[in-house]
């Protein structure tokens, strides 16, 4: 699985990180790695993180960058599935991580 | 079999965080309970990944997992029974 992010100045979130100093914050970047892992679970699943393991971040994204996730499924038990999903820009890696998903069907449903 | 025992634990000792040492804990310790290790489901795919790694065996089904990673004792009890290690 191969997703885009493009990374604009006008993200609510760069607004204050940092003033004058936009970067894409780390719990982001690893947000966008889940929800692309996330595609490759069957269509129409809820799933939350249940385990960051690994994660590095290897040089800062700005607003301009356009980041290229892919996304790889480890393996499963049950609800749980594990993937490595690294992200890069113009082919330089900036972050990567190994994220374990839990499918959260309850969510679906809208019930506690 | 003896062999099979010490690379389980092995297995134990270095993919998961435990509490205790894996020295601490005899074959038939139950992994999952509170009295055990007290391991969850994090640690079981944690130790299914590793187990297919290092073993070569493959476990996809809960309930196959469930009985499975009783114990370290069921644990080599399986690789042996499908013919790995």
């Amino acid at each position: 699985m191969i997703a885009l992010k493009n990374v604009t100045v006008g993200d609510p979130h760069l607004q204050g990180h940092f003033p004058g100093n936009p970067i894409m914050p780390g719990v982001l970047l690893v947000e966008a790695m889940a929800q692309a892992a996330g595609l490759l679970l069957p269509e129409g699943s809820s799933a939350l993180l249940a385990q960051i393991k690994e994660a590095r971040f290897r040089r800062p994204v700005v607003p301009g960058d356009q980041m290229r996730i892919e996304a790889e499924r480890l393996g499963g038990l049950g609800a749980l599935h594990r993937f490595a999903v690294k992200a890069s820009v113009e082919g330089a890696p900036v972050a990567e991580a190994e994220l374990v998903l839990a499918v959260n069907d309850r969510g679906r449903e809208g019930t506690p | 079999m003896n062999d099979i025992v010490q690379r389980v634990r092995q297995l134990l000792a270095t993919r998961l965080k435990l509490a205790k040492t894996v020295d601490e804990i005899t074959d038939d310790t139950p992994l999952f309970a509170p009295t055990g290790l007290g391991l969850d489901s994090i640690d079981a795919l944690e130790l299914v990944l590793g187990l297919e790694k290092e073993f070569g065996v493959v476990i996809e089904d809960r309930a196959v997992a469930i009985r499975v990673l009783t114990s370290i004792k069921t644990i080599a009890e399986f690789i042996q029974s499908q013919g790995k290690g």
